[in-house]
Formats: structure tokens, C-alpha cells, sequence
């Protein structure tokens, strides 16, 4: 099992560079007037990043650790 | 054909099926704590309650109007749900364990339990969330006016009804529906299974009509993707545009990232309807999921229908006009029931999560503090006080919202009516982070800042969104107020060339920000706010956190029962009071309630009104609690310092146990040495030993005077002779290897012709071989082949290797077989020999010192060091000494050394 630390800034990199890929000016590099399968180059970009960030994101979270309640419920003190 | 009677009949219907739903998935939900509405989808659906008409309506209109600025919408929320591990994980551990029931709880249980904090989130947050009710309402409408429209003789018993009259209708039916759905109980922890359940529903059900719709327009209609692509371009419509990705891109993203956290019922449904953090894991993954199958036909929904529509179309109902054109009356159905599901989930979790808020902050402190007892008469007196006003705030917010709706009615955009809310609600944003991260945030500080945001955004937002109504606000939107336009709302401080949403939340965060940063360094905490501070910001140090009880002093249980059983009704208080009994072993008569008691009754109280509220309750009820915050604070301060230093005894444990451990390894290290030591010491005196033996033993007959003949006498002498040369070899060996070892007598590599070393070799030894008789076979062999070596002490090696296999030999015929070559970089020599060969044990052990093999060998002259020394120096030159797979039956050694 990959070490936890690691896997926290695993998923810190994954949002920040997420976010980063969305909003200029990496964008921009996609933003051409070209089409692939007659979807315009820009479409498939932004969706093909949102689903590695979804599949990043459910293999990440799998090896991070669950969280165990306290034993006792919420007893008091 | 659809007309207007059947949509709002099967609208009612529906409603009714979502009642029934919402009915049974309580009794459910409370039969069993394993029910699959505790489960992470049930969570993960629920979640998806962001996705309201805006989405299932606007977010096609905004396509069609602004190409792919939609997608930001979605992309902020992905992000927050990304990175659900910072920011969403820490806001549900606080919810949680701080019985948190609101936004506005959250952030005036964080900054000292300040109820004018409250106060102050709650109005904001209701005169923020008007505009989104508003946007619900106008695309009902506006879709039951679609249906109205789209036929002869559809619209039925509308005839005559304007949008106002049927909006009107809509939101007293919502009103009564939200009622009836979410105000039945005050809840422990402001929990609704059975809504929740509901919510999850209309999740479902939007996804499927949307996608329904999604798959016809694209493929029933449109012909794919490619076609509607390459159509809407022949047509001029162009989703390119080097404005889309600008700064109104930026700034949409982030407002949609703060609204997935800051929206009321957001909230309400991610934190305070949480039943088990670990849905979030799920969730994490699983609602960006959602929002992308939400958003994936938008594009094609939006080309399709500005192509083939005729001008002037609502580009808003795409979606519900789209299938109405094509006849498809069926689909247009399961359209309309999407779009009401999603505009009703909005609707129905927004007004309960803000009438909690506004019972809980406003109407609940102002009775607590009039009133000087808690409700007199029959004891459920706060109980049902809370459910009335709870059940006023949803008709007040529902009006609001109505009336918001028919002042700026005109306006025809969905996108940018949720934009103002979002705007709105985002002003708690840096009071929050600021609230779980940094520690010196103070209640003074906050409250500035989101009070400074908040005129900001209602100025620069909120009020131009009456622009088109009100020609006072148009003037003054022109030439700013009392002519000044220094202030004019769009061009705040002089500042132009913006877009008006940008402008906006530019000015209000930052402004919000600074002051909240600059406030809290210029003021000091109340002792409560620094408990709380430390309580929120260092939630996962489990232990470590004092909790917030502070009310310390002398109450009767009596006292506490009276005010627990108004709260949280007669069961609950009894069995509250009954497991505190048990656990200190008296009756629950003699219950003597110790802080940690009033502190749990303070977190169960703040869990149905809220901690300001649950505050102010007790501190009436205990006496003394006045006088104890100072001394609260002390023991804070107290157990913060037995904190680090029990942290820092932990650390210094820590360091000595590594150390410890460093030495338990050296200490095995040298006493493993000790003992190879030994067995060298032994071993050499052994080898030593033998040759000594004959020595002495031939020089003692030699010393005796006898008979002796001269033959006699010189056999006698050669043997000493040479024994003593043995002797010799065997303690040069030794020194050479220790000095090996030790990196001493060093030469320095330099090129050197292996090829040639080896010939040199063969050459020394040829004597030797012809006295065994040794056929010779040479194999292929390389030209010259340069390593970075030591010529001598190559020779040495080869020379060693090809006696090796004189001297093990014992065939009737001995050959040796020798070949070289230069393959991958490396130059490879094998030596071998048709003898014995190696036995498969021994082949790991002939690298050891004093290891000879041992079943073989006429001639045991050796000491057993030749090969560890011949080891020793080709690793020197960065080479492999090793045995190799042969041809020949025996042995075959192989020196591998990197060619330069």
C-alpha cells in the first residue's frame, strides 16, 4: 500500500493541476479550430480531463484510508 | 399531444409520488441504520441536488448563448469534489462531531458561538438565495407556457392565466409541499432521511430525462455529433471563440467551486444530511461523474437547436421544445418531469436548510432572550415553536423568491439569475477556509468581511439585476448615486473594461478577504472563539482538542431536564438523562451533572437550535458560567501546554527508540564481523599450521644426528623447502587481500588492453600446462579490447582462473577451453575446464575465503584465497567474476569488464 503521505499530495497535485488544465491559459493551447471525429478539438479536451480527473480521483481514494469512528460513539467530554 | 392540464395534473402526481417516497424512506431510514438509503450512492445522489433547472434548462440556453462558458458550472464543483480529501472531508468531520446544523451554524459556532454572526450569515444567505428560488420558478413556468404554446388548444384551462398568476401557483404549492415534506419532526441532527431519499429520486430522474432528451436531439434528430457539429458550422454558429476562455471563465469557476460549498442547502445536504463520512470517498468520484453524463449532450442539445429552430426561440426550453417540435409527446413528458424534479429539489432542500437557519438564529434568540423562562405550559413548548417558525421561514422565503420572480420578470436568461446567488453565497467562502485553516481568524474579522462582501455584491450585482425594472436603478446605474461615478455599481472605483460578473466578484472578494484578514490581525479573541478556533482548526488531531463545553458551574438536573425535554422533546431528554445515570452508577434522580454532562446536553441541544442558541439556553439555566470562561480558558491554555509537551516527550522518545535501534544494529554488525574474524583467525592459523607441522617435524629429523643419506637428507630439505614457499604464498595471499580489503595498495584503473593480459596469461602458464599435458583449446577471440584495469593485476586473475583448472582437473585427458569476447559494451571472458566441475552447494561458497572445492583436487596447494583476491580486483574494475553455464563438463569461469 502506497504511503499515505504520498497519497495526500497525490490528491493535493490532482486538484491543483486539475484546476490549472481547466482555466486559461492551458486552454488556450487547445483552443484551435480543429476537429477530431468531427468533434471540435476543444469539446474533447475538457471532457477527456474531467474523466482522467474522475478516474485519478476513484484511484487515489481507493488506497487512502477509511475512516474508523470513535469505539465508543459520541460519549462525552 | 401534451397540453397544459395533463403537465400540471401528472406534475401533481408526481409530487404526490415524491411525498410517498419521502413517507416511507423516513420509516425506513429510522427502522434500520444498514438501509440502502444509508448507503454512499443514496449520499452521492443527493449531492446532485446542485444540478437544478439551471442545469436541466439554462445550462443549454447558456451553451446556445456563450458556447462552452456552461462547462464552469461544472468544473468547479469537479474540482472541490477532487480534492475532497482538504477542504469537504475537514467541513464533515467538524459537522459531525459539533452537531452542526447550517451554514450559518457553522460559521457562529466556529467564530465563538456569536448568534449576531448568525444573524448576519442567515440574512445574507436568504436575500442570496431569492434570485435562485426566483430562477426555479421562472423555468417551471416558463415550461408549463411552453407546453401551453405548442399546440392548438393546449393550453387548456391556462387560458387567460399570465405568468405571474401561474408562478404564484406554482410557488404555493411548493410552499405547502416543502411544508408537509420537511418540517413533519425536529430532528436530533437536522437529518432528513426521508427527503434525502426523494432528493435521490429526482436525481435519478433528471439524469434520465436529460440524457433521454440528450440521446434524441443527438442521434434521433441530428444524426450524431459530427453532423450537428459540422451543420451548426455551415450555419455560422461557431463554438470557438478566443472570448469564452477568458477572465469571466476564471471567475465563474471559482464561484461555482465556492457555491458547491457555500450554498445553503449544499451544505445542508453534504455535511449536515451526512450519515457516514465515508460516502464521501464515493462521492469524491462519483458526483463529478454525475455532472459530467449531465453535461455531455448540452453542446449537441444547444447546436441543434439554434440550427433547425426558428429565430427567437427560448433557447432556455431547448430542451423541452426540441422533442414538443418533433411530435415526441412521450419524451416531451418525461422532459417537463425532469425539469420540475430538478427546479423541485432546488426548491425544496434551499427552503429547509435556510428555515433552519432563520428558526434557529433569528426567530428562536429573539424568544429565548424575551421570554425569561423556556416556554411554560405543556412542555413542548420549543419544540413546537420551532416547527412553526420553521414552517413561516419556508412561506417567507417562498415569497421572496416569488416576488423577486415577478420584479424582474422580464429578463429572459436562466444562467444569469443563479449567477447572483452564487455570487452572493460565495461571500462566506473566505470566512469558511479562513474558519478551518487559519487559527487567528476572529469573529470581528470575519463578520467585516463577509458584511464588506455582501454590500459589495448587492450593490455591483443584486441591485443592477433590477436594472431593466426600475428606471431609478437604470439611472443610477449610469450616473452613479448623487451622481457620483466614481460608484456606479458597474464601474465600482473608477474600474472599467470588465465584465459586470467579474467586476463583481472581484471587488467583493477581495474586499471581503482583505478585510477579514486585516480585521483579525488588528483585533484579539474572546477566550470562547480561541476554544472554538482550536477545536475547528485541529479537528483531526483526535485527543488532542479540548471540546467546547465551557459552561461550568452548579445546575440541578432538574434544571436541565426541564430544558432538554422542551428542546429535544420527552424521549430523547429522558434517555439522555437515563445513560448519563448509568455511566456515574446513581439513579437518574441523584444525578449530580458534571461539565462533561452539560457539555454533551449543550452539543445535543445545539444539534435541533443551533450552538448560539443551545449557548444561551444553559448559560440561563447554570449558574456561574459567567465567572468560569476565564478560568475555562486557563485550563485550555493548560491542556494545550501539557499538549506539546507530551508532544515533545513523544518526540524525544521517538528519537532515543531509532537511536536505540541504530545501535542494537551496529552492535549485530560488529559482533557478525567479530565472528567472520574468528573463523578467518582460525582458518589461517589452520592453513598455516600444516606446512609448520611438516617443517618442523623434517628439520627435527634433519637436527637429530643419525644415519642419513645424502638422498635422504635432500628430499628432506626440498620438502622444507617447499613447504615454506607454500607458507610464503599462503601469507602473501593473506596480506594481499586484507590490504585489498581494506582499499589499500591501490592501483589506478587506467585503459588497458585486456585482450593482451590474457595472452600474457596463457603464456606464464603455458610450463604449467604442458606438465599436465593440458590440451588447450582457444575458442573464438576478440581483437584488442580495451577496460579501464590494471594490466598486472588481470594477468593475475587469468592466471589464477587458468591454474584453477590445472589444478582441479583430475580428467584422464584435461582440456581447457578459452574464449573471449566483446558483446553489449562488455568484455567477456570464459574459462573453462572438462574436471569435475563445481557441485551445485558449493558454487555460492568457492567465492569465500579458505573454500576449496572439496571433492576433487589431487593438488591442495592453494589456501583457498585465489578466487575471493581475483573477486576482489575485478569488482575494482567494475566487473563481474562469476561462474557461467558451460560446454565443456566442468567448470566455467567468466570475467565480464565494461569496455571504454
Amino acid at each position: 500500500m502506497p504511503d499515505r503521505r504520498k497519497l495526500e499530495s497525490g490528491m493535493l497535485v490532482l486538484a491543483a493541476f486539475g484546476a490549472l488544465l481547466f482555466v486559461p491559459p492551458l486552454v488556450f493551447v487547445f483552443n484551435q479550430r480543429i476537429s477530431h471525429f468531427g468533434i471540435p478539438q476543444i469539446v474533447i479536451y475538457l471532457f477527456v480531463v474531467w474523466g482522467l480527473l474522475i478516474a485519478g480521483t476513484a484511484l487515489l481514494t481507493h488506497y487512502l484510508p477509511k475512516y474508523m469512528p470513535p469505539d465508543s460513539g459520541d460519549g462525552g467530554g | 399531444m401534451l397540453s397544459a392540464d395533463f403537465v400540471i395534473i401528472s406534475a401533481v402526481v408526481y409530487v404526490g409520488l415524491l411525498f410517498v417516497l419521502a413517507y416511507f424512506g423516513d420509516r425506513r431510514a429510522r427502522a434500520s441504520k444498514t438501509s440502502f438509503l444509508h448507503s454512499p450512492a443514496v449520499y452521492t445522489l443527493s449531492i446532485s441536488v446542485y444540478c437544478t433547472s439551471w442545469t436541466f434548462y439554462g445550462a443549454v440556453g447558456n451553451a446556445a448563448r456563450s458556447g462552452l462558458e456552461f462547462l464552469t458550472i461544472y468544473l468547479g464543483p469537479t474540482i472541490v469534489f477532487v480534492g475532497w480529501w482538504f477542504v469537504l472531508r475537514k467541513l464533515v468531520r467538524i459537522g459531525r462531531t459539533q452537531a452542526i446544523t447550517s451554514i450559518a451554524d457553522l460559521l457562529s459556532s466556529r467564530y465563538g458561538k456569536s448568534n449576531r454572526l448568525a444573524v448576519l450569515i442567515t440574512l445574507i444567505a436568504v436575500i442570496g438565495i431569492t434570485p435562485y428560488i426566483a430562477l426555479q420558478l421562472k423555468a417551471i413556468t416558463s415550461s408549463i407556457q411552453a407546453v401551453a404554446a405548442s399546440s392548438e388548444g393546449a393550453r387548456g384551462s391556462l387560458a387567460g392565466v399570465d405568468d405571474g398568476a401561474l408562478a404564484f401557483g406554482i410557488a404555493a404549492g411548493m410552499a405547502l409541499f416543502t411544508i408537509l415534506f420537511g418540517t413533519r419532526n425536529v430532528d436530533a441532527k437536522e437529518q432528513h432521511h426521508g427527503v434525502v431519499a426523494a432528493i435521490a429520486f429526482e436525481a435519478v430522474i433528471k439524469l434520465t430525462a436529460l440524457l433521454a432528451v440528450g440521446i434524441f436531439v443527438t442521434f434521433g434528430l441530428g444524426g450524431g455529433f459530427e453532423a450537428i457539429y459540422s451543420r451548426a458550422a455551415a450555419a455560422g454558429i461557431e463554438i470557438y471563440s478566443d472570448n469564452t476562455f477568458g477572465s469571466r471563465f476564471l471567475a465563474m469557476t471559482i464561484l461555482s467551486g465556492a457555491a458547491i460549498i457555500c450554498l445553503p442547502r449544499q451544505f445542508q445536504i453534504t455535511v449536515v444530511e451526512n450519515s457516514n463520512e465515508n460516502h464521501l470517498r464515493t462521492a469524491g468520484w462519483a458526483f463529478p461523474a454525475y455532472l459530467l453524463l449531465m453535461s455531455i449532450f448540452t453542446m449537441p442539445i444547444a447546436l441543434y437547436g439554434l440550427t433547425n429552430m426558428p429565430a427567437g426561440a427560448n433557447p432556455d426550453m431547448f430542451v423541452l421544445t426540441l422533442p414538443l417540435a418533433a411530435g415526441q409527446s412521450g419524451l416531451a413528458l418525461l422532459a417537463f418531469i425532469g425539469g420540475f424534479s430538478s427546479a423541485t429539489s432546488m426548491i425544496i432542500v434551499a427552503s429547509i436548510a435556510l428555515s433552519i437557519m432563520v428558526s434557529n438564529h433569528i426567530i428562536m434568540p429573539i424568544v429565548l432572550r424575551s421570554s425569561s423562562g423556556i416556554g411554560q405550559g405543556d412542555g413542548r413548548g420549543v419544540t413546537r415553536l420551532l416547527l412553526i417558525s420553521r414552517r413561516i421561514s419556508i412561506a417567507l422565503i417562498l415569497t421572496l423568491g416569488f416576488l423577486y420572480f415577478s420584479l424582474t420578470g422580464d429578463s429572459d436568461a436562466l444562467a444569469p439569475i443563479g449567477l447572483i446567488s452564487f455570487a452572493g453565497v460565495a461571500q462566506f467562502l473566505p470566512a469558511i477556509l479562513a474558519g478551518l485553516y487559519w487559527r487567528d481568524a476572529s469573529l470581528k474579522g470575519a463578520a467585516t468581511g463577509v458584511f464588506v462582501g455582501f454590500v459589495v455584491w448587492a450593490w455591483t450585482m443584486f441591485l443592477p439585476s433590477f436594472e431593466t425594472v426600475s428606471p431609478v436603478v437604470a439611472r443610477l446605474m449610469v450616473e452613479g448615486p448623487w451622481g457620483i461615478g466614481f460608484l456606479r455599481p458597474e464601474h465600482l472605483f473608477g474600474l472599467d473594461g470588465l465584465d459586470p460578473l467579474v467586476h463583481s466578484v472581484f471587488w467583493s472578494l477581495f474586499l471581503n478577504v482583505f478585510m477579514l484578514v486585516v480585521v483579525s490581525l488588528f483585533t484579539t479573541q474572546s477566550a470562547l472563539e480561541r476554544i472554538q478556533a482550536t477545536v475547528f482548526v485541529d479537528i483531526f488531531r483526535r485527543g488532542a482538542v479540548p471540546q467546547g463545553n465551557f459552561i461550568r458551574g452548579s445546575a440541578t438536573a432538574n434544571d436541565l431536564y426541564f430544558v432538554a425535554e422542551r428542546v429535544l422533546g420527552e424521549r430523547r431528554a429522558a434517555a439522555l438523562f437515563e445513560t448519563a445515570a448509568r455511566e456515574s452508577g446513581v439513579e437518574p434522580a441523584q444525578l449530580d451533572p458534571s461539565p462533561e454532562f452539560i457539555g454533551r446536553l449543550e452539543r445535543e441541544l445545539a444539534g435541533s437550535i443551533g450552538a448560539a442558541s443551545a449557548h444561551v439556553m444553559l448559560s440561563k439555566v447554570v449558574s456561574g458560567s459567567d465567572v468560569s470562561l476565564e478560568e475555562v480558558m486557563q485550563m485550555a491554555d493548560e491542556t494545550q501546554q501539557v499538549i506539546q509537551y507530551s508532544q515533545q516527550l513523544e518526540l524525544t522518545s521517538a528519537e532515543l527508540r531509532s537511536t536505540a535501534q541504530k545501535l542494537e544494529d551496529a552492535n549485530a554488525q560488529l559482533r557478525e564481523l567479530d565472528g567472520q574474524k574468528d573463523d578467518f583467525l582460525s582458518q589461517v592459523s589452520h592453513e598455516v599450521r600444516t606446512p609448520m607441522t611438516s617443517i618442523r617435524s623434517f628439520s627435527e629429523i634433519l637436527l637429530e644426528p643419525g644415519d642419513l643419506d645424502d638422498g635422504q637428507r635432500q628430499r628432506f630439505v626440498s620438502t622444507i623447502h617447499q613447504e615454506s614457499l607454500r607458507l610464503t604464498k599462503l601469507l602473501d595471499e593473506i596480506l594481499d587481500l586484507s590490504a585489498l580489503e581494506r582499499g589499500e595498495r591501490a592501483w589506478e584503473n587506467r585503459p588497458t588492453d585486456a585482450e593482451a593480459a590474457l595472452a600474457r596469461a596463457l603464456g606464464v602458464c603455458d610450463a604449467l600446462l604442458r606438465q599436465r599435458g593440458m590440451t588447450v583449446e582457444l575458442g573464438p577471440r576478440t581483437r584488442a579490447a580495451m577496460v579501464d584495469g590494471d594490466a598486472d593485476r588481470l594477468c593475475q586473475v587469468f592466471i589464477n582462473l587458468i591454474s584453477n583448472a590445472v589444478k582441479y582437473n583430475d580428467a584422464e585427458q584435461p582440456v581447457m577451453r578459452v574464449s573471449s569476447l566483446v558483446r553489449s559494451g562488455h568484455y567477456v571472458v570464459d574459462i573453462a575446464d572438462n574436471g569435475g566441475g563445481i557441485a551445485k552447494g558449493e558454487r555460492k561458497l568457492i567465492f569465500r575465503k579458505f573454500s576449496r572445492g572439496r571433492h576433487n583436487g589431487t593438488d591442495q596447494s592453494g589456501a583457498g584465497l585465489g578466487l575471493t583476491i581475483s573477486r576482489q580486483i575485478i569488482t575494482r574494475m567494475n566487473g563481474t567474476l562469476e561462474l557461467a553455464p558451460s560446454a565443456l563438463p566442468g567448470a566455467c569461469f567468466r570475467v565480464r569488464l565494461p569496455v571504454i
